[in-house]
């Protein structure tokens, strides 16, 4: 292989891993989300990208390193799905049917949080930059790679492995699939739904600004990223199954790796195309998706 | 179940025929009202799909915005009448609304609404990577009004022309739903499955129901192209979809007086907020909340509610005087 | 020989690992009263839905007064004669009595059930005084009769009932059994009752479905002295 070949390949295969991590993070938040409480989160772009701008601001106006900014979009994320789901989400848990009505509640969050952003960082900026964690290079024989961008691969794979770990063995975990099979039964035998419910819209939400928060570290972005996320989450879930999150991380990363390879040759549009396209014929010839739950 | 008097019908009728002669001395009165109409033609339309079949077809903007560049093309390229292309831009849009509807007529609740969600970003997609129809993101502007007998329809007349179309959308939707096909629509929405095991053809239902919610979009896209003269995909998009679909849930789905009142109220709003467009967007989030988790009967679902729940009172006490005398 | 209505044969579902039905055969007689019974999970509901159009079996043919129904959907099964009620009873709750049986009506619009008719039905399943109340707010009882209006309007031949008494108070069993033996002369029926009493009383012939197989096949006073069944399905049920 020539050195150009490998500097494609390593490119590929870096940007690949990343934007694969993420995406497998984000769709398993969503698809948690889903599978537990009924909710499909339209609006996951917008909490996407509202982690990745609030992280913005600490570094950029607050002067706080990356990583305090990291660790405070984190609490105030925390923060904020219990506030949400105190105000909102809970009101929904009995309605029957309620996946159209939460569907259509988080479509009005979607247009809050654009109005919102048009209204601020939209005037501030139209590309936000996050300083890098650590600075420095690694070189993969020709290829460059910054130590910054092997962190963040790092910690969304790591944080994908605890994922698996806290739903297989953790308690939570297993209350968590209880629910997911059968509400009623899982109620009879002692589990708290509505704590569950809580717990796993929290947990969801809080998975989907870590995303952000590394998806701002890695790349520098704009406000239509919010936009591009969803529409890519909502495929990945469906695809993948809605509430199987082994099949968010596998769709996640083949969605990474396709964008990747796409934006080599084409633009990111014809991927966000493909991505409906495969989301369509699953949602019309498998709804179920590929993955059990 | 009545949804609304043959009188009230008849008063909104005039009364919605007037009010462009009314509003000609101020512009931008008669401007806005024209406006209203087209959306409450759409909302309408919504209302069929959303209030009496129960689906919600969030591709209804796409399908409009089919008709409007067709409307343009035909009109402009062809050089053929208004009169004649809007038909054809009509029926090829319910056409294409059709084909794209009828894979997801299979699913149900919030699979229909995001496959819906999927169609209409597809829609948008195309709207703007196919700029040969569309002249893309940039849009086309300065498209002429309709020909009339050698001039140009424009100002009070289109207005009327719009207004008539709108109010005989309004009493085509109401003869629909008393009809039997209406009380199908209504069997499908309130439990498909025993709809159909009771002998209602439901999907062929839905198909009908695909086709006639198509044409509200495709007569409202046309008026919309001729009459604000300009079209981009972002005319057509999904918020636009979601806006018509809360005229529809707030003045109360279902019913044939909600969708007026609704859109009575809310279409109007984006004009008075001039530069503020982004406060319209939080607005109208927080209104499609409002209504999600507050009153999903809308304005005028709560007050029949008030209405049935005062007479039951009062029948109630006519029972118990009864007994005791 | 009398007239079959219902014929089953070799009828087998699987869902994913699990077998449903393991080759079922089946069939009824015109102006029979055939019954089911059998454990819970045993494949009751599975053969209905799959009769009644709601799911595809894998194999097996399934046929009704001579024409193949393989395949037939809900509502066209509806046209032919052959319709049914849910174990969950089903009936459109926001809407008054009258407007939940005009719904059942649209199909027959044409033919013309004519109000004469309807009245005498109505006022048979007691439910003249309740036409403009909301169906949500009938009681149960009122409900089951209301699914059992919603069925004859549409002139059945074949009526499939899945537990009609599910859920009912014990003077309510005693009053919906009398309708049911009144309904025999209407028509056909083919009724699944976990309720030994309902089929004791009422069925011609009983089926008995264990883990998906048909273990037998015949009089009631017969089946209930089986061994296998008393086994199988009374013995545990009464243990």
């Amino acid at each position: 292989m020539t050195d150009a070949q490998i500097l494609i390949l390593m490119s590929t295969l870096s940007t690949g891993l990343i934007l694969g991590a993420i995406f497998a993070l984000v769709a398993a938040g969503v698809t948690i989300v889903y599978g537990c409480v009924w909710l499909p989160n339209a609006s996951n772009g917008q909490f996407f990208l509202l982690a990745s701008l609030a992280a913005w601001t600490f570094t950029a106006s607050f002067g706080w390193t990356s990583l305090a900014a990291a660790a405070g979009v984190l609490i105030l994320g925390t923060a904020l799905s219990y506030l949400l789901e105190w105000i909102l989400i809970r009101r929904l848990y009995d309605t029957p049917n309620r996946n159209v009505a939460y569907f259509v509640v988080t479509l009005g969050l979607t247009q809050i949080m654009t109005g919102i952003f048009s209204l601020t960082y939209a005037k501030w900026s139209d590309q936000f930059t996050l300083p890098p964690v650590i600075e420095g290079i690694t070189m993969f024989g020709p290829f460059p790679m910054p130590n910054n961008r092997l962190l963040v691969m790092g910690v969304s794979l790591l944080v994908l492995v605890l994922l698996f770990v806290l739903l297989r063995y953790h308690p939570y975990g297993r209350a968590l699939r209880a629910v997911f099979q059968n509400r009623e039964a899982a109620a009879l035998r002692g589990v708290n739904v509505r704590a569950i419910y809580r717990l796993s819209f929290v947990l969801g939400s809080v998975i989907i600004f870590l995303g952000g928060i590394l998806f701002a570290l890695a790349y520098s972005y704009d406000l239509t990223v919010a936009w591009t996320m969803s529409i890519t989450a909502f495929a990945i879930m469906i695809i993948g199954g809605p509430g199987s999150v082994i099949g968010a991380v596998v769709v996640g990363m083949t969605f990474g790796f396709t964008q990747a390879i796409v934006s080599i040759f084409a633009s990111p549009t014809a991927a966000t195309f493909s991505y409906l396209g495969a989301m369509l014929l699953i949602l019309l010839f498998r709804p179920s998706g590929l993955f059990k739950r | 179940m009545k949804l609304a008097s043959d009188r009230a019908l008849w008063i909104f009728a005039a009364a919605a025929l007037a009010l462009p002669i009314i509003a000609d001395g101020n512009k931008f009165l008669a401007f806005v009202l024209g406006m209203t109409y087209i959306s409450l033609l759409w909302a309408t339309g919504m209302n069929l799909m959303y209030g009496f079949v129960g689906l919600m077809p969030l591709m209804f903007a796409g399908v409009a915005g089919i008709a409007g560049y067709a409307v343009v093309h035909l009109t402009r390229e062809f050089g053929w009448s208004f009169w004649l292309a809007m038909p054809v831009a009509t029926v090829m849009a319910a056409l294409a609304g059709v084909a794209l509807g009828l894979p997801s007529l299979r699913l149900k609740g919030f699979y229909f609404t995001l496959c819906s969600l999927v169609i209409q970003t597809v829609l948008t997609l195309a709207f703007i990577f196919f700029p040969t129809y569309t002249n893309g993101d940039t849009g086309i502007n300065q498209i002429a009004p309709p020909d009339w007998f050698g001039g140009q329809l424009k100002g009070l007349g289109l207005e009327l022309m719009i207004a008539l179309f709108t109010v005989v959308g309004i009493l085509l939707c109401a003869w629909i739903v008393r009809s039997p096909l209406g009380q199908r629509f209504v069997a499908i929405r309130e439990d498909d499955i025993l709809a159909e095991a009771i002998g209602i053809r439901v999907v062929r239902c839905k198909i009908i129901a695909f086709f006639i919610v198509s044409l509200y979009a495709g007569v409202g896209g046309c008026f919309y192209s001729v009459y604000i003269g300009f079209v981009s995909p972002r005319a057509f998009d999904v918020l636009v979809s979601m806006n018509i679909w809360l005229f529809v849930a707030f003045g109360g789905r279902g019913t044939i007086a909600g969708p007026i009142i609704g859109t009575a109220i809310l279409a109007p709003i984006p004009f008075l907020l001039q530069e503020l467009q982004a406060f319209k967007d939080i607005l109208s989030g927080v209104l499609i909340i409002v209504v999600t988790l507050l009153m999903p009967g809308g304005i005028y679902g709560a007050w029949l509610a008030r209405r049935r729940r005062t007479q039951k009172a009062m029948t109630d006490s006519a029972r118990v005087q009864e007994s005791r005398v | 020989m009398s007239v079959r209505l219902l014929e089953v044969s070799g009828l087998s579902k699987r869902f994913g690992g699990v077998v449903a039905l393991k080759n079922v055969d089946g069939h009824s007689v015109a102006g029979e009263t055939l019954g089911m019974i059998g454990p819970n999970g045993s494949g009751k509901t599975t053969f209905v839905n799959m009769v009644s159009g709601h799911i595809r079996p894998d194999s097996g043919t399934l046929g009704f007064a001579g024409i193949d129904i393989a395949g037939s959907t809900p509502h066209q099964l509806a046209e032919i004669g052959l319709c049914r009620t849910y174990q969950a009873v089903r009936v459109f709750s926001a809407l008054p009595v009258r407007q939940n049986i005009d719904n059942a009506r649209l199909l027959l619009s044409h033919r013309g059930l004519d109000s004469a008719e309807l009245g005498e039905l109505t006022e048979w399943l007691r439910l003249d005084t309740r036409l403009d109340v909301d169906a949500g707010s009938l009681t149960l009882f009122e409900q089951r009769r209301l699914e059992l209006l919603m069925r004859l309007v549409l002139k059945p031949r074949l009526i499939m009932l899945d537990e009609p008494v599910g859920g009912l108070a014990v003077t309510e069993v005693t009053e919906m059994i009398q309708l049911l033996k009144e309904l025999r002369a209407r028509c056909s029926i083919f009724v699944i009752e976990h309720t030994m009493r309902v089929i004791r009383e009422l069925a011609d012939r009983v089926m008995v479905l264990i883990a998906g197989e048909k273990v037998a096949d015949g009089p009631p006073a017969d089946i209930l002295r089986n061994k296998r069944v008393i086994d199988e399905y009374l013995g545990t049920r009464h243990a």
